[in-house]
């Protein structure tokens, strides 16, 4: 380097004597010639300037060397990384739902969050109106949110088809940007709506079976490190965090028979103007929930549609006072303890009762009945007759054992547990009533599960709502011949005889038992009434177990026999069917059919 | 005149071991590349298992079943119903 020349151009301002040492290092000659101008410069500046410039190298070098030697290297890294490294979040997949044939009740599937930076966004009004459009919203209601308070992130609609966040992408406006989400898909809508419960936004469960296994259906995000080339490929990865994705979770559900009982239920509700209703179908052999469902119901895709009162899965969170239904429990406490035969017989006349000042009513003046004709009349009466026989702690014992007064374990939210006093505190009134169902209340889940100790023998299993292959214990509550004895009752009940002749299922035998009570309002009876029937099919070696309760049927027709037996005669044949049980009475049928011709 | 020799060989082996080096680097990328490609395809893949799976669930709800059913005349089955005249 011509270091002279440099020192010269940087510093022109000393001109003369600059010009002048130049002139006697250049050329000599001209030095020579005029001894004048001949000056011996002070050794001390070069060496000063020497060591100023060593001085200047050995800083740079020692910064050098903290920089990339490894005393301080973050912040280099740290750049270097901002230019080539990306964290990226991995969202992980929540798990679907599926009934117990794999059928998909609740999947996610991906979906784009269109958002904004308000202050960056550039777009001219055609932009904006094209983009309103595309989106689905009023363009007025798209300039709302780009003039939201928040000027660095707003969203303009979350949850929207990739295909159309790509659209939106191609048009490369400024400030509009997209990220990845996910939408949750209920293929069935209103028929598994209140069972399943929905999701927010965020993918997270927040009711229902989406909230009671958001562990297992939940994943959680994970971080990635990821190195990108000059042309934004990239070539390296690491992960920061792995995702753990959702797991699938297998239903006990069977969407054949949810759908059937969906169905019945609806029609009968509509039919009898009732405010409600609910159907639990039950698998006798292994306590799972094959159906629940509830009608009114809502549409899991239309969030803006959706009722508050129509969210809860009325089967399982609200009770009623049962009436009738509880009868069999009565009578197998009798029938257990040796009180009564089936073939007794208790005098009903003249068709009420006075117990402490409170009359006790029949619909009818029933007379002499036989313990099996009590159940299949419904004879108030007559259970609190028998009822009234029996020690409160018997009969309580019974009850609890069945399940009434605790929540079921069913894995479903919002159970409740009912309501059954100790017996300690019953008057005789009271155990008289609570014999034919008033003064406790049940779910209907309660219900159903109660029923299979009549359905199988006398046991008991726990409910689930989760496919199991292996079924829970059971726990004995009656003798079996006490169970096979209330199982003829019942059966006789839903024959032409009993109260629910409407229950019957062709080509099958069918057992079950009417309730029909007064609705508690502001503390007394008043003239709504809930209708329900617990049954199970075929009656002798029972697969399912049916209980319907209808709310507050309003076309005139309000006896479980006329009300809910229908819908469990409608679900029961479907139910049969879709389990391909075979016909037991077929010969009795085609007798039937013989003569009808005939 | 040995070390010389000596000196070009490793000099030779240093230049091949950093030719290689960089090649394996670049193959290591390329590879890393269509890794990250097939992993997106089946990312996308799943995305679409998924959403089929959906859609069969639709097409075999019983609901859709029963109306297509009913759009083709069919009626359910009642075994009450007398049996035709042959």
């Amino acid at each position: 380097m011509n270091q002279p020349d440099q020192l010269g151009t940087l510093r022109p301002a000393p001109g003369g004597r600059r010009a002048r040492k130049r002139h006697s290092a250049g050329d000599s000659a001209l030095g020579a010639a005029n001894p004048l101008l001949a000056v011996r410069l002070p050794a001390w500046r070069s060496r000063m300037l020497l060591f100023g410039l060593f001085c200047g190298f050995v800083a740079l070098a020692g910064r050098a060397f903290t920089l990339q030697g490894g005393l301080s290297t973050q912040f280099l890294q740290r750049q270097g990384e901002a230019r080539y490294a990306r964290t990226l979040d991995v969202a992980a997949t929540r798990g679907a739902i599926t009934d117990r044939n794999g059928v998909v009740l609740a999947s996610s599937v991906p979906a784009r969050g269109i958002w904004a930076i308000p202050d960056d966004v550039e777009a001219d009004k055609r932009n904006l109106a094209q983009l309103a459009q595309l989106l689905q919203v009023p363009s007025s209601e798209l300039r709302h949110r780009l003039a939201a308070y928040d000027r660095s992130f707003v969203y303009l609609k979350r949850q929207v088809e990739p295909a159309l966040a790509k659209r939106i992408e191609s048009f490369n406006l400024s400030g509009i940007h997209t990220s990845r989400e996910f939408r949750r898909l209920y293929p069935e809508g209103a028929i598994t709506a209140q069972l399943l419960g929905f999701t927010d936004v965020e993918d997270r469960g927040q009711d229902g079976i989406e909230l009671a296994f958001e562990r297992t259906l939940g994943g959680r995000p994970g971080l990635r490190r990821l190195v990108k080339d000059r042309l934004g490929r990239a070539v390296e990865d690491d992960w920061v965090r792995e995702p753990i994705e959702g797991r699938d979770i297998r239903l006990s559900i069977d969407n054949r028979i949810q759908y059937i009982a969906f169905a019945a239920l609806r029609s009968a509700v509509e039919a009898n103007q009732a405010q409600g209703g609910s159907v639990v179908v039950l698998d006798v052999a292994s306590g799972e929930i094959l159906a629940l469902t509830n009608w009114p119901s809502f549409d899991p895709a239309r969030r803006d549609r959706m009722e508050s009162q129509h969210l809860r899965n009325r089967a399982v969170t609200d009770t009623f006072e049962p009436g009738s239904t509880i009868k069999p429990f009565s009578i197998a406490t009798a029938l257990e303890a040796g009180l009564v035969t089936p073939q007794s017989t208790i005098d009903t006349s003249p068709g009420w009762l006075r117990i402490g000042g409170r009359t006790i009513t029949d619909t009818s003046a029933h007379g002499l009945l036989t313990v099996e004709q009590v159940l299949a009349k419904s004879s108030n009466v007559g259970t609190a007759k028998i009822a009234l026989q029996l020690p409160a702690q018997a009969l309580w014992d019974t009850l609890t054992a069945a399940g009434f007064g605790q929540a079921p374990r069913a894995g479903l939210t919002g159970a409740v547990t009912g309501r059954l006093r100790p017996p300690g505190s019953w008057r005789e009134i009271e155990q008289a009533t609570i014999a034919y169902g008033y003064g406790v209340s049940v779910s209907l889940l309660q219900l159903a599960r109660a029923y299979l100790v009549f359905a199988r023998d006398g046991d008991i299993v726990p409910v689930s709502v989760m496919r199991s292959d292996s079924p829970a214990p059971a726990v004995q509550v009656l003798r079996p011949q006490t169970a096979q004895a209330v199982r003829r009752m019942l059966e006789l009940a839903a024959s032409e005889e009993g109260t629910a002749a409407s229950a019957r299922v062709p080509g099958y035998r069918v057992a079950g038992k009417t309730g029909t009570a007064r609705k508690l309002r502001d503390g007394r009876y008043s003239d709504a009434y809930v209708a329900s029937f617990v049954g199970f099919a075929p009656a002798a070696q029972a697969r399912v177990v049916i209980a319907v309760m209808i709310d507050d049927p309003r076309s005139g027709r309000y006896y479980g026999g006329d009300v809910a037996a229908p819908v469990f005669s409608q679900v029961a044949a479907g139910t049969l069917r879709a389990l391909q049980v075979a016909p037991q009475a077929l010969a009795l049928a085609a007798d039937e059919t013989a003569t009808s011709t005939r | 005149m040995q070390i010389r020799v000596i000196v070009g060989a490793l000099a030779a082996a240093l230049m091949i071991s950093a030719l290689s080096l960089v090649t394996s680097q670049h193959r290591a990328r390329e590879l890393f590349a269509d890794l990250e490609a097939e992993q997106q395809l089946a990312r996308q893949s799943e995305a679409e298992g998924n959403r089929l799976r959906i859609e069969l669930g639709r097409a075999s709800q019983p609901a859709a079943i029963e109306a297509q059913a009913h759009a083709l005349g069919m009626r359910p089955i009642d075994p009450e119903a007398r049996p035709a005249q042959p």
